[in-house]
């Protein structure tokens, strides 16, 4: 296939599951009411591909119109892939007022002189987030399209998520992000997971909070399960105290889909038992990962049952609390580092 | 140190009431539903994670005539649990009204050293051990049968057997080659 765009399509296509494809088309609108009925989705992938590049030679679609339909998928979609937040610092006395032309216009226009053969992408969200698609070139060869960053950050809010932006391309994504959003600094905020929805309602704090109350009631009818008349919880408080206060650190109801948390430890080594180890002057390194499919939930849980000491340690209590879950440990204490 | 005392409340007219400690507080809750289906006795069940039990329910805790402590093989956290709990226990209740319940001792991921220590701890504490399975509804009703029986002998229910007697012929018992290697 020498066509670089229809192979994008045709990966495209791929990459999308078959219950996806008709709403995804039916949203991006570039197919003629004919096109439309004959596109049987009841047939196998394959096929559905085929017809759509013969339909492609038909409508003579470019790059852009290619880019335009993976970038509906991948906002209604945003659940893939690994996401990273980063905060912008240090804002300017005018950032409040910078609206959505401004920052798109200087976003491309600051990118567009920092990058030879960027090709750039914006589009608004229903929930007011601008979400940009970067296609990175250099001097010597046309935009990527097969490998594309893309951006989603709400206005006059700190936070910015990105996904698969390589390391060379992260200084040159930062000065645009800081010149368009009139900041002076833009910092990684530690924060990574493979759902959008989760790291940005963790940062938001969209999800339900709950704070130390003297009358625990309402929690424990939820959480513990209704025995019959003639049994009775003999620990029943501690349980409604350490669930309270389990809660408390990490959230009640359905928690943001965290998969995991790493702390990297540069703390000496302490051990009475082993006094070579703990004779060295060096700080012992180590990291130490926590993975699950909902992380949040897990530690909930483990505070919950007793298995994690409560009141909830700082280190675990952090990670909803500063929005975190990356984080270094000194000897002074946990803090993250500024990466 | 507060200890549970088995005699020093007076015994209720035809109820038995059973104590049920476990540290991970979820086969307890099905034995409870199907504890108090029984109709010829009223049972009681108190639910427990482990021992002490807080200060402030013993006025109103009833006298209980059976301490079972339910302990998961596939987890060494419980087994500590329980073997903590066991100093808050007062000497009486060993004779007959103490019984062990062990869970999922079927799976591959138990290693023997545990299970031999469990029986070696209840063949010394002269109990009864209860293998049981708490994944389907009928293995929670073999449970609590097998838990009913003792139960009411240990309330006094049962004419002509004594909570001591009837421990005395299912007691755990250990094998004297328990400590050899097995072949595996």
């Amino acid at each position: 296939m020498d066509d670089p765009v229809k192979r994008l399509l045709q990966r495209l296509i791929r990459r999308i599951p078959s219950q996806m494809l008709k709403i995804t088309l039916d949203k991006w609108g570039r197919l003629t009411a004919t096109q439309q009925r004959s596109m049987d989705f009841t047939q196998p992938k394959r096929v559905l591909t085929e017809k759509l590049l013969s339909i492609y030679e038909e409508n003579e679609w470019t790059v852009k119109h290619v880019t335009e339909l993976e970038m509906i998928y991948i906002m209604d979609n945003p659940n893939q892939g690994m996401w990273n937040a980063y905060q912008l610092m240090d804002p300017e006395d005018d950032s409040q007022s910078v609206n959505l032309m401004q920052f798109k216009e200087q976003f491309k226009s600051h990118l567009g002189e920092i990058v030879r053969h960027v090709s750039v992408k914006m589009k608004k969200h229903t929930d007011e987030a601008v979400w940009i698609r970067i296609a990175w070139g250099d001097g010597f060869s046309r935009s990527n399209h097969l490998k594309p960053t893309y951006v989603v950050h709400q206005l006059q809010t700190p936070y910015v998520f990105v996904t698969s932006l390589t390391s060379k391309q992260k200084p040159l994504l930062s000065q645009a992000l800081i010149l368009a959003t009139r900041h002076q600094n833009i910092k990684d905020a530690n924060l990574s997971g493979l759902k959008l929805t989760a790291i940005r309602e963790l940062l938001m704090r969209q999800y339900q909070q709950v704070f130390p109350t003297k009358y625990h009631s309402p929690l424990t009818e939820k959480t513990q399960t209704v025995l019959n008349t003639q049994t009775e919880r003999e620990q029943a408080e501690s349980a409604a105290n350490r669930c309270q206060m389990a809660c408390e650190a990490f959230g009640d109801g359905m928690l943001p889909q965290l998969q995991s948390a790493v702390y990297k430890l540069e703390t000496k080594f302490r051990d009475p038992a082993n006094k070579t180890m703990t004779e060295r002057e060096e700080p012992f390194r180590c990291v130490v990962k926590f993975a699950s499919t909902n992380l949040l939930e897990s530690l909930r849980q483990c505070a919950s049952s007793g298995i994690a000491s409560t009141p909830v340690t700082p280190l675990l209590s952090s990670i909803p609390l500063k929005g975190k879950n990356y984080f270094v440990v000194t000897d002074n204490g946990p803090g993250s580092s500024q990466k | 140190m507060s200890l549970l005392k088995p005699f020093s409340k007076l015994p209720g007219l035809n109820t038995a009431n059973i104590l049920l400690v476990e540290s991970e507080e979820q086969f307890q809750q099905s034995l409870a539903d199907a504890l108090v289906e029984e109709t010829a006795v009223s049972v009681y069940v108190r639910l427990a994670k482990s021992l002490p039990l807080p200060k402030e329910n013993e006025e109103s805790r009833p006298r209980l005539d059976l301490v079972v402590f339910i302990i998961n093989m596939t987890s060494e956290l419980s087994f500590h649990s329980a073997v903590a709990s066991l100093k808050h226990l007062d000497p009486g209740y060993f004779l007959g009204k103490v019984c062990f319940m062990v869970t999922n001792a079927r799976s591959a991921s138990v290693p023997t050293e545990r299970l031999d220590a469990v029986r070696k701890l209840v063949a010394s504490l002269h109990c009864p051990l209860i293998f049981a399975e708490d994944q389907t509804p009928d293995g929670v009703t073999n449970a609590t049968e097998r838990l009913l029986t003792i139960l009411k002998v240990a309330a006094g229910l049962v004419p002509m057997a004594t909570a001591l007697y009837l421990s005395n012929l299912t007691r755990c018992t250990v094998p004297p080659d328990i400590d050899q290697p097995s072949f595996d």
